[in-house]
């Protein structure tokens, strides 16, 4: 690191904590900021498949667009090695760049807006002194009108960033608070858990009550028993986040299994005991279609028996879901579906992933299986290859019925679409309309001002 | 199909080896045709297949020959397509469709020792081949990459870089084997094609322990993965394609391959360079196939070698009831071995061999002895439960020596596709049989040391065969007395490779399979350099070439 670098980071340090100067890169702190970076899982988006740790060039599909992630690496020309404390607080927390341009909320900086002062600079000190700069930029992110406007984002953050820190609730335990404080925050789960309103802000009113995150559902992890995660005990919620999977209970896949990849399964136990406390109180958001707790449906069923003897058909499109079922997964999840003596191998009874009404995450988990990236694990193969929208289909009807929510339904058509990568977003052209419709209002209400001028004057010199 | 196909590679066999020589070819940017006399066969199927069949102990079951491509089978009977010469039966078993034989297989992966490759030298038996053990060993360790091979380092293979993966979890019973036999013998992990642990996007193995006949989850790696990894990498596979004659021009170069479709509509296939990939039996009935004016003895056979030098490992074994509950069947079929016999001074006076446990099931072999012994009833369960605990199995993997008169030639009788058959001209010489009267003091003590009871040796003089077929095209520096040379081409044609285990001067101790793929990386870089090829490879092929 060059010597300008560091007056600027000395700089930076004395205006923002000159408590801090002395330890600047004490191993202590480096070693907390890169909890923090963990925690707050920034490798996830800030790193591309096969590439550089936090070089940037994931390409994050969205409603609006694909926004290609930046390097966040201390490279002077490439990545953020320029950066002031300060600016790095203003990128984090309010999302606007060193250069003043404002960042795209695809960076959850309205939930690290709530990260404290000492924790951004455990994060800066990391990212400045802990990380390896790598002097490659990735492509720029190019939205369609208006979004590719950064400016119009200032507007989105003055209604919808709530700038200010987490402060401690003192009614609350120390365990709440810093729940609290891990999941609002750093954590960023209502990222995804939480829904977004047409402007594709979160919904505060109904923190954690479930999202989208591309072709996978995030569900609804409020205290309410059947929609959300309140009959989990809290051990059930710390073995999900620390291991992936809860037995008897859901296993993380998609979007959650790389959380649980990169980020959750290093948390310190008591930070994901501390999660897991304030999740069991966030308030409970029901869905009336959850007739029951979504993990609790089915039982063990042997649909074998009816198969045996009977020759398969020579074309597999004409196959049942029990025969699919006995050729794709019986051998691991067992004939009964009773999955593994030890829970490795999960049962697909009590398991959300056949128990909801919403089955998009049931189509998603047969298609692309569940990886981890860190132990190269495949911890379950995925399908797309080999079954065909209607072998999905029928594979999945097949689970519901016999494990899982009965009155829940897969179509060839549903499985198609997640398959091309979920239904196409109308944001640009809703938003487009409305800045069409905005306009014309305002031509309109200003030929009926001047006609009223005109009639008020008229009548005047009356 | 209908007109006229053309590569600059034309592969005859979409096998494991033939299929990975086709892949690397391929992403070096040459255009790759692999003709499969076969059918392509859907996984998903394959294991609907086997588990909804109540035949479980037949491991050809699910793999039933097709009429224009057949292949031996022989229970319940033998179907009669590899004719039986004598002396000693050579019953091998191979498939003949996309993705080859190891559609089923234990995925034993191993390499050789290093004394395997100079068994003349040092012991005065067989031959030496015309390649070092440490020529080899980047290639294998290029074929362990891509097989995704997991293994122990104390099995007598040096190495120069790691295994790509830790020992799949070694099964209860195997471990009783190790706490026990130690320290008469050392029981280590097998080397293996098979996951422990998530590996090129396929998952960890389950312990199915159905690897043959299918691997159901896909944690070992079949020829059908390297069929994939092929035509990902750009190669092109003719299913259904019975090449029956290989074409030469006047200069003896080959010129292209025909094959019948199933209606037997005759298609030849032109090309620049051809790679002979089918099987140690497939392989040179199709060279002797292939005769002309010019070459009466089939192509690549001045030395009168193909078909030659018929090599497996025959196999004795004793079966018998440990003291304790092993309950075989938990994990792999093929878990551990002992490996301290497949080289020293002994083998001037008989063969080196392995000493191998089953993890298989028992249930079913204990099911149909009791029915025999008409036993029923509540004893039957009784009995049942009893004997599938305990009954366990030790086998040799035994070496044979290259001998020209175990041989593959063309029988007179022909297929439906009026093709002659191959026929089996074989013997298990004293070398060999000297070596089973000698592990039988093993397999005694290794019943000792277990509490064994009800010992039963496997019948006098009788030897079960392993489906490792090599020989018949050894590999040799002498155009004389082999039919390639050390890089696999054939001495008489410049443009026809063979890959194949058959190319194998000698057969180890070891399942050759691993050896087989090494050897055809080794080809396909001889063929088409790889840019990004490892130094040490590089070094060598110059070497070799310059001397």
């Amino acid at each position: 690191m060059n010597a300008s670098i560091h007056c600027l980071l000395l700089l930076g340090l004395l205006v923002a904590a000159p408590a801090h100067a002395a330890d600047a890169t004490d191993a202590a702190l480096l070693q907390r900021g890169q909890y923090l970076a963990t925690a707050g899982d920034c490798v996830a988006c800030h790193t591309a498949p096969g590439g550089k740790p936090y070089a940037g060039g994931l390409t994050v599909p969205t409603p609006v667009g694909n926004i290609i992630s930046t390097n966040i690496t201390p490279s002077t020309n490439a990545g953020i090695g320029n950066y002031t404390e300060q600016q790095f607080r203003d990128a984090l927390r309010r999302g606007i760049r060193a250069d003043g341009a404002r960042l795209y909320p695809a960076m959850p900086y309205t939930s690290y807006a709530q990260v404290t002062d000492d924790d951004v600079h455990a994060l800066y000190t990391y990212f400045m002194h802990g990380v390896a700069p790598v002097d490659s930029k990735p492509a720029p992110t190019r939205l369609p009108f208006p979004f590719n406007l950064r400016l119009s984002m200032a507007a989105w953050n003055l209604l919808f960033l709530d700038g200010k820190p987490f402060t401690p609730d003192p009614a609350k335990g120390a365990a709440w608070n810093r729940g609290a404080y891990l999941v609002r925050g750093l954590a960023h789960c209502s990222t995804c858990h939480t829904p977004r309103n047409l402007l594709m802000a979160e919904q505060s009113s109904r923190e954690l009550a479930g999202g989208a995150v591309g072709t996978w559902r995030a569900p609804n992890i409020t205290s309410d028993v059947n929609s959300g995660i309140g009959g989990w005990s809290e051990q059930d919620l710390v073995d999900y986040l620390k291991l992936g999977h809860a037995r008897g209970k859901a296993q993380a896949a998609g979007p959650m299994a790389e959380a649980v990849d990169h980020s959750l399964q290093y948390l310190e136990p008591a930070d994901l005991q501390a999660i897991a406390t304030y999740l069991k109180t966030v308030p409970a958001q029901h869905d009336p279609a959850d007739t029951r707790a979504v993990g609790s449906w089915g039982a063990a069923f042997n649909g074998m028996a009816d198969q045996r003897g009977t020759a398969l058909p020579d074309d597999t499109a004409q196959w049942t879901g029990a025969q699919l079922y006995d050729a794709h997964c019986a051998s691991c999840h067992q004939a009964s579906g009773e999955g593994s003596f030890d829970g490795g191998l999960p049962p697909l009874f009590h398991n959300t992933a056949t128990g909801r009404a919403d089955t998009g995450n049931l189509v998603m988990v047969i298609l692309e299986g569940i990886r981890w990236t860190n132990d190269s694990g495949v911890h379950m193969p995925g399908f797309a290859h080999a079954l065909s929208d209607h072998q999905v289909a029928s594979l999945a009807n097949y689970l519901t019925l016999r494990y899982g929510n009965p009155v829940a339904r897969i179509t060839a058509t549903q499985v198609a679409s997640l398959r091309a990568g979920g239904a196409p977003s109308h944001l640009a052209a809703l938003v487009r309309l409305a800045m069409v419709v905005v306009v014309v209002l305002i031509l309109a209400i200003l030929v009926l001002w001047r006609r009223r001028k005109r009639r008020r004057t008229s009548s005047g010199q009356a | 199909m209908s007109g006229q196909l053309s590569a600059d590679i034309v592969v005859i066999g979409s096998g494991i080896i033939g299929s990975l020589a086709a892949r690397r070819l391929a992403q070096q940017g040459a255009s790759v045709l692999i003709l499969e006399a076969g059918p392509r066969l859907e996984r998903a199927r394959v294991v609907a297949a086997f588990r909804n069949s109540p035949i479980k102990g037949n491991w050809m079951a699910p793999y039933p020959p097709s009429p224009w491509a057949p292949h031996p089978i022989y229970v319940p009977q033998d179907n009669g397509y590899l004719k039986q010469a004598g002396p000693y039966p050579y019953p091998a078993e191979y498939i003949r469709a996309v993705g080859g034989t190891t559609w089923h297989w234990a995925a034993q992966a191993w390499r050789l020792v290093p004394n395997d490759v100079r068994i003349k030298s040092l012991y005065g038996v067989g031959v030496d081949w015309p390649l070092s053990y440490e020529e080899l060993d980047p290639w294998y360790q290029e074929a362990e990459e891509i097989l995704g091979v997991a293994g122990a380092d104390n099995t007598g293979s040096p190495r120069q870089h790691p295994f790509p993966m830790e020992p799949v979890a070694e099964p209860w019973s195997m471990r009783r084997f190790r706490e026990r036999l130690a320290p008469a013998y050392p029981v280590v992990a097998n080397t293996v094609a098979r996951n422990s642990r998530g590996y090129d996007g396929r998952p960890a193995c389950v312990g199915n322990n159905s690897c043959q006949p299918i691997c159901p989850v896909n944690a070992q790696y079949l020829g059908i993965n390297a069929v994939e990894a092929a035509e990902a990498a750009g190669a092109k596979v003719v299913p259904n394609a019975v090449v029956f004659r290989i074409e030469h021009d006047a200069k003896g170069r080959i010129a292209a391959v025909h094959y019948y479709a199933p209606d037997k509509s005759e298609h030849r296939v032109t090309g620049a360079t051809f790679i002979l990939a089918a099987n140690g039996i497939e392989s040179p009935k199709l060279l002797l196939l292939s005769a002309s004016d010019k070459y009466p003895n089939g192509l690549a056979n001045s030395s009168g070698m193909v078909g030659r030098h018929l090599m497996d490992h025959p196999s004795t074994s004793l079966t018998f009831y440990a003291d304790e509950e092993l309950w075989l069947g938990r994990g792999p079929q093929s878990p551990s071995s002992i490996n301290t016999l497949r080289d020293g001074a002994f083998r001037s006076q008989h063969a080196p061999y392995r000493l191998d446990f089953t993890n298989i099931s028992q249930v079913l072999n204990v099911t149909g002895d009791l029915i025999k012994e008409g036993v029923y009833g509540a004893e039957f369960e009784k009995q049942l439960r009893w004997r599938a605990a305990r009954q366990v199995n030790v086998k040799n993997v035994l070496e044979v020596l290259p001998n020209p008169d175990n041989r593959i030639t063309l029988s007179a009788e022909k297929d439906a596709m009026g093709i002659p058959k191959p026929e089996a001209h074989y013997a298990i010489d004293d070398y060999t049989r000297r070596a089973a009267e000698v592990s039988k003091a093993d397999f005694a003590r290794i019943a000792e040391l277990m509490g064994g009871t009800g010992l039963r040796y496997s019948a006098e003089g009788q030897f079960a065969n392993n489906q490792h077929i090599t020989g018949t095209m050894s590999m040799g520096n002498d155009p004389a007395s082999s039919v390639v040379d050390a890089f696999g081409r054939t001495h008489d044609h410049e443009n026809l490779f063979v890959c194949s285990t058959g190319v194998m001067p000698t057969a180890a101790t070891m399942n050759s399979t691993l050896t087989g793929v090494a050897l055809a990386l080794r080809t396909a870089e001889h063929i088409l350099p790889a840019k990004n090829a490892h130094a040490a490879t590089a070094h060598s092929s110059h070497e070799a070439s310059l001397a």
